[in-house]
């Protein structure tokens, strides 16, 4: 897969301060990198060097084999970017703020492209509605069209999904999808709902105190975490099953009357039988995986315990 | 250079003034309450003095300094629109280059100054006919002065504007009004004070309004005066744009988010 994206060794210093400290990793053609991170692990200070509105202390981003800060006009007609942190002139129309940016981007024919995006994302009814007028939701679609205005080959994502109500963002992930599938367009994705990271990366890094920590598949890194939590409901049998966790020892945590049991996939048979044997009946009974999420969370607290030790 | 992107950038531009009326009537209100307001006074002054060369003093300082005052405004006002719509990353983030963003920020800035300026002459024939086509071919030069000296002030207060952003805002309306009194609009550099005479030689505006009262009361200008001008105002443009630049790249050094957050 030939890289799209390649950072090397990107620095950024305020002061003394680091936020991104010699990040490298790359992109490779219709890959979907997803980049994770708590608040201020430096996820938008490196989207930003990667857009060009900041530049970097150290390092170097290279675009389809080219020197972003020697080629920066060439490669940004083949970029795009999308985030519900920027807006859009808000006195103006939907129709206005698209061909004003088709007509900086060069969008040849831009008319029936801009029809079929509005349609796309089925904001085509506000045509002529002033973007302060729009929903946020609407505001997000209208930002992800003139993301995808300039037919690009590379586009920056950060938190596409985050104020849209669950159907859109599903029709919002599928077009995603469709575009790298047909179009092979390569996409840097940030979000803080791990299932859709899951679902739609094929790659994540995760940042802290701005380096990667961690660089895999989503199925890769959730399959670190072995354990995965048992919840029972028992209604019956309450008082007997506090005393066997408490004979054996079983780590657990109860909220009303659903136990919450980490245990490994393999030893749930013979955890269960355990139960039978004691005469203890469960009403429910559900195997609660681990996920990214899990793997993330993990992660964070364990950098979190070493910066204290 | 691409004019495409230039020519969106204009378009963006002009749509931001079909959409803010408070735009509108500084392009329109305010020329037109200073003719009245001043006009009129120029006239009671005129009818005192006896001198209908006075009024005529008063209207073409007016009409005048809209020319750099509005040259500088409107460079600054469309950077403070891209701070105020939060769109400053948006254009960045695109091919559009800092050269083009300029290059439609004075294509804009020409236009509209042209198009106040008209208006305001018109007014002043209207009330007080006043005709500004009485200064003949000399109107070009001196009109082209005056507009790069509009520029240079743009380009500074532009300067800070994109270093510290919104909350220097008051400097685009203000910003120009500080080489007003050196730039001799309403009366001869001679009645300043000897260290207002010294700065003065350093504003181009004064050369200018000079030779406009020249042009008034004597029907000739001096040449050497709007060479000097030129001169003057091709190195504060250089400056300024060189100053502009340099805050940008600190300002792209920052990060071009934090003026939009």
């Amino acid at each position: 897969m030939d890289n799209v994206l390649e950072v090397k060794n990107l620095t950024k210093k305020f002061g003394d301060f680091t936020a991104v400290d010699s990040v490298s990793f790359s992109i490779g053609d219709g890959e979907i990198l997803g980049v994770l991170g708590p608040n201020g692990a430096g996820k938008t200070t490196t989207i930003q060097m990667l857009l060009g509105v900041m530049s970097p202390t150290a390092g170097e981003v290279f675009y389809f084999g080219k020197s972003f800060l020697k080629h920066r006009e060439e490669i940004l007609k083949k970029a795009n970017f999308c985030s519900t942190y920027i807006s859009l002139p808000w006195q103006f129309t939907t129709m206005e703020i698209l061909e004003i940016f088709a007509r900086i981007y060069e969008v040849p024919d831009s008319k029936p492209r801009i029809k079929k995006l509005l349609k796309e994302f089925e904001i085509e009814h506000l045509e002529k509605k002033h973007f302060s007028d729009l929903s946020a939701g609407e505001k997000t679609r209208l930002l992800l069209t003139k993301a995808f205005l300039n037919y690009p080959k590379i586009i920056l994502l950060d938190e596409p999904t985050a104020s849209l109500d669950p159907e859109i963002a599903v029709k919002i992930r599928d077009f995603l999808k469709k575009e790298k599938k047909e179009y092979n367009v390569s996409m840097l994705f940030t979000s803080h709902n791990m299932a859709e990271v899951e679902e739609m990366c094929d790659r994540v890094i995760i940042l802290n105190h701005g380096k990667i920590i961690v660089e895999d598949t989503p199925e890769n890194l959730a399959g670190k975490i072995k354990n995965c939590e048992l919840e029972l409901l028992i209604i019956k049998d309450e008082n007997k099953v506090d005393t066997f966790f408490k004979n054996k020892k079983i780590k657990h945590r109860k909220e009303r009357n659903n136990f919450f049991i980490p245990i490994r996939e393999q030893e749930i048979g013979s955890f269960l039988t355990a139960l039978t044997n004691e005469k203890i009946n469960y009403e429910q009974i559900s195997i609660n995986k681990a996920g990214l999420e899990d793997f993330f969370l993990q992660t964070i607290r364990k950098e979190k315990q070493n910066e204290l030790e | 250079m691409n004019w495409n992107r230039v020519f969106a950038m204009v378009l963006r531009y002009f749509l931001y003034l079909k959409h803010n009326w408070d735009r509108l009537s500084d392009m329109f209100y305010w020329p037109a309450f200073d003719l009245f307001l001043w006009g009129l006074t120029g006239l009671y002054f005129a009818k005192l003095a006896n001198s209908q060369n006075a009024i005529f003093v008063l209207l073409a300082g007016l009409v005048f300094w809209i020319v750099i005052w509005r040259a500088q405004y409107e460079i600054n006002v469309n950077i403070l629109a891209e701070i105020w719509d939060k769109n400053l990353v948006n254009i960045f983030a695109s091919p559009l280059t800092v050269k083009e963003w300029i290059t439609s920020l004075l294509i804009v800035g020409f236009i509209k100054m042209i198009l106040s300026v008209a208006f305001s002459a018109l007014i002043a024939f209207i009330l007080y006919r006043f005709n500004i086509f009485l200064y003949g071919f000399a109107l070009i030069p001196h009109l082209l002065s005056l507009l790069l000296t509009g520029w240079a002030a743009g380009f500074l207060v532009a300067s800070m504007i994109i270093r510290y952003g919104a909350k220097i805002q008051t400097f685009a309306w203000t910003g120009v009004a500080i080489i007003g009194p050196f730039s001799g609009l309403y009366y001869p550099l001679s009645i300043l004070p000897h260290w207002a005479q010294t700065t003065a030689f350093i504003v181009p505006s004064s050369y200018v309004f000079e030779n406009l009262r020249q042009i008034l009361s004597t029907g000739t200008f001096s040449m050497e005066k709007l060479l000097i001008s030129f001169g003057l105002n091709v190195v504060y443009l250089i400056i300024s744009l060189k100053v502009f630049m340099r805050m940008f790249k600190k300002s792209r050094e920052l990060g071009l988010n934090r003026l939009v957050q």
